[in-house]
C-alpha cells in the first residue's frame, strides 16, 4: 500500500489535495491497481511467455479432456479396431489436430494478454504521475 | 419519476453506509438462491438437501470471494449427478473443466454473469443476462453468458430425461454416457440461444457506446427485439420448439428489469447536453458532457418551540416541536 504509506507523515493541517490524491490512490490499489501492479513487475517478455505458457497447459489438458471424452463415447468402436488401423496415421492426425486446436488458443492468449499488458502499463503509468504528484506535494510542505 | 429519484438518492445512501454489511447480505442471498435452485431442480443427494448444509454453503459465499459462489455451486451440481448417474457427473465434470481451463483463465471477474444466466433461464426471464452483461461489461462477457446459457441447457436436458435414464441398465454405462454427450452435442436450442445471446451482447454493447442520445435505452430495445428475432429464425430453421408466448413475455419482463437496471446505472440529461472543446498542447478536445440526473434528499429542519413562564398567572403554553419538511428539490 504505496500511497497509504504517506499518511503518517502528514505534519501539521490537514491538506485537502493531498488527501484527495490519496484516497484516489488507494482506491486504485484496492481494485483494479492490484492487477495491474501485480503485471507492471514483469517485463513485457516475461509476462507474455508465462501466459502463453500457462494456455499451452490449459489447452494441452482441454485437449486431453476432449479427447478422453471422445475416446469414451466410441469406446466400443476404438477397442474393435485398435489393432488394425495405422497407428502412426491415427497419430499423425491427432497431433495435427492437436497442434491446431492449441495453437489457436494460444495465439488468441498472446493477443488477449499482449493487450492487457500494455493496456496495465498506461494505468500505472497514470498511478505513477499521481504518485510523483504527492511526492511534490510533500516536497512542498516540507520546505514552508 | 421525482419520487424514483428521491428514493434512488435514499438507496444510494444507505448502501454507502451500511456497504459492509449489504455486499456479504446480497451475496449470501444469491448463493442461498442459486444453491436452492440446483436443489429443486437435480436434487438427489438428499443429505445435500438438507438445511442446514445449504445455509452454512450459502453463509461461506457471503464472506468469501464471488469465484467461491461458483465453485459451490458446481460442486453442488457434481454431487447431485454422482448421486444419480455417474456418467452425467462425468460429463459435467469434462465440461466444467474445459470450462474453467480455456475460459475462466482469461476473465475470472466474469463468473457472476455465468452464475446468473442459468438463474435468469430458470425464472423464464433470460434477456436479463445478454442485456445487462452488455450494458455493464466487455465484449467478452458474450462467452460468459454462452456459458451460463451450456450450463444450464444440460442441467435442464439431464433433468428432463430422468426417466429414460433410469430405464436403462446399469451394467451398460457407455449407453447412458453417450445418451448424455448426444443431449448436449444435438442440443439445437441450446446452440441457437448461444448464438442469440451473444450476438445481443456484442449488439448491445457496440449501441450503448455510440455517442446518440438515449443510446442505452436504443440498445436495450434493439438488443431484445434481436435476440427475439434470431431466437424465432432459429426455431424455423432448426425446429428448436422455442414457445413463442413465453419468449415474448419473457423479453418483455426482461427489458422492465433491464430498463430498472439502468435507472440506477446510466441515469442522464439527454436536454441539458454541452458540447465544449477545448486543446493542450498535443491535442484538440470536442467533449461531450451530459449531466447525470440527480435530486437532493428532502431535509427535515426541526424548529423547537418552548414555552417561557413570564408570569405564573398564566396557563402554562404548550412546548413541542415542528418539524418541516423543505424540498430543496431540483435537478443538478
Amino acid at each position: 500500500m504505496l500511497a497509504c504509506a504517506h499518511i503518517g507523515r502528514g505534519e501539521g493541517m490537514l491538506h485537502e489535495e493531498r488527501i484527495k490524491l490519496m484516497t484516489k490512490m488507494a482506491s486504485y490499489e484496492e481494485n483494479e491497481g492490484r492487477h495491474n501492479i501485480a503485471i507492471g513487475n514483469y517485463f513485457r517478455s516475461d509476462y507474455i511467455s508465462l501466459q502463453v505458457m500457462k494456455s499451452i497447459i490449459s489447452g494441452t489438458l482441454s485437449f486431453a479432456i476432449a479427447l478422453g471424452v471422445y475416446g469414451f463415447y466410441h469406446f466400443e468402436t476404438v477397442m474393435k479396431e485398435m489393432y488394425q488401423v495405422d497407428l502412426l496415421e491415427t497419430g499423425r492426425k491427432l497431433l495435427l489436430t492437436y497442434v491446431i486446436f492449441t495453437g489457436t488458443y494460444t495465439f488468441i492468449s498472446y493477443l488477449v494478454y499482449s493487450y492487457r499488458y500494455s493496456r496495465a502499463k498506461k494505468s500505472l503509468k497514470k498511478y505513477y504521475s499521481h504518485l510523483k504528484e504527492l511526492s511534490e506535494l510533500y516536497e512542498e510542505d516540507f520546505k514552508r | 419519476m421525482t419520487n424514483l429519484l428521491v428514493l434512488k438518492e435514499y438507496l444510494k445512501g444507505i448502501y454507502g453506509k451500511y456497504e459492509i454489511y449489504i455486499t456479504p447480505v446480497v451475496k449470501f442471498l444469491l448463493s442461498l438462491i442459486t444453491i436452492m435452485l440446483i436443489n429443486a431442480k437435480l436434487g438427489y443427494m438428499s443429505r445435500l438437501n438438507s438445511v442446514t448444509i445449504v445455509l452454512v454453503a450459502a453463509l461461506l459465499c457471503s464472506f468469501l470471494p464471488m469465484n467461491f459462489m461458483l465453485l459451490t455451486a458446481a460442486v453442488f451440481i457434481l454431487l447431485h449427478l454422482y448421486a444419480f448417474s455417474l456418467e452425467c457427473a462425468v460429463v459435467v465434470l469434462a465440461l466444467f473443466l474445459v470450462m474453467f481451463l480455456l475460459y475462466f483463465r482469461f476473465s475470472p471477474r466474469d463468473t457472476l454473469a455465468t452464475l446468473l444466466t442459468p438463474i435468469c433461464c430458470s425464472l423464464h426471464i433470460p434477456f436479463v443476462m445478454p442485456l445487462s452483461a452488455g450494458l455493464m461489461g466487455t465484449p467478452a462477457s458474450a462467452v460468459s453468458v454462452g456459458c451460463g446459457v451450456i450450463v444450464y441447457s444440460i442441467l435442464q436436458y439431464i433433468s428432463e430425461s430422468v426417466s429414460t435414464l433410469n430405464t436403462m441398465d446399469a451394467e451398460n454405462a457407455i449407453q447412458k454416457y453417450r445418451y448424455v454427450v448426444d443431449g448436449l452435442l444435438n442440443n439445437k436450442t441450446m446452440f441457437v440461444m448461444v448464438f442469440a445471446f451473444a450476438v445481443t451482447v456484442l449488439l448491445v454493447y457496440m449501441i450503448r457506446r455510440l455517442r446518440v442520445n438515449h443510446s442505452w435505452t436504443i440498445a436495450i430495445i434493439t438488443g431484445t427485439l434481436v435476440g427475439i428475432g434470431i431466437l424465432f429464425a432459429g426455431d424455423l430453421m432448426f425446429d428448436t420448439n422455442i414457445s413463442i408466448i413465453s419468449t415474448v413475455i419473457g423479453a418483455v419482463l426482461s427489458l422492465g428489469i433491464v430498463k430498472l437496471l439502468q435507472f440506477f446505472v446510466f441515469n442522464v440529461d439527454y436536454s441539458r447536453t454541452e458540447y465544449v472543446q477545448f486543446e493542450d498542447d498535443e491535442y484538440y478536445y470536442y467533449v461531450k458532457a451530459v449531466p447525470k440526473i440527480m435530486m437532493s434528499k428532502p431535509s427535515k429542519t426541526i424548529k423547537k418551540i418552548t414555552s417561557q413562564n413570564k408570569s405564573a398567572a398564566q396557563p402554562p403554553r404548550a412546548t413541542g416541536s415542528v418539524i418541516r419538511k423543505t424540498d430543496k428539490s431540483g435537478m443538478k
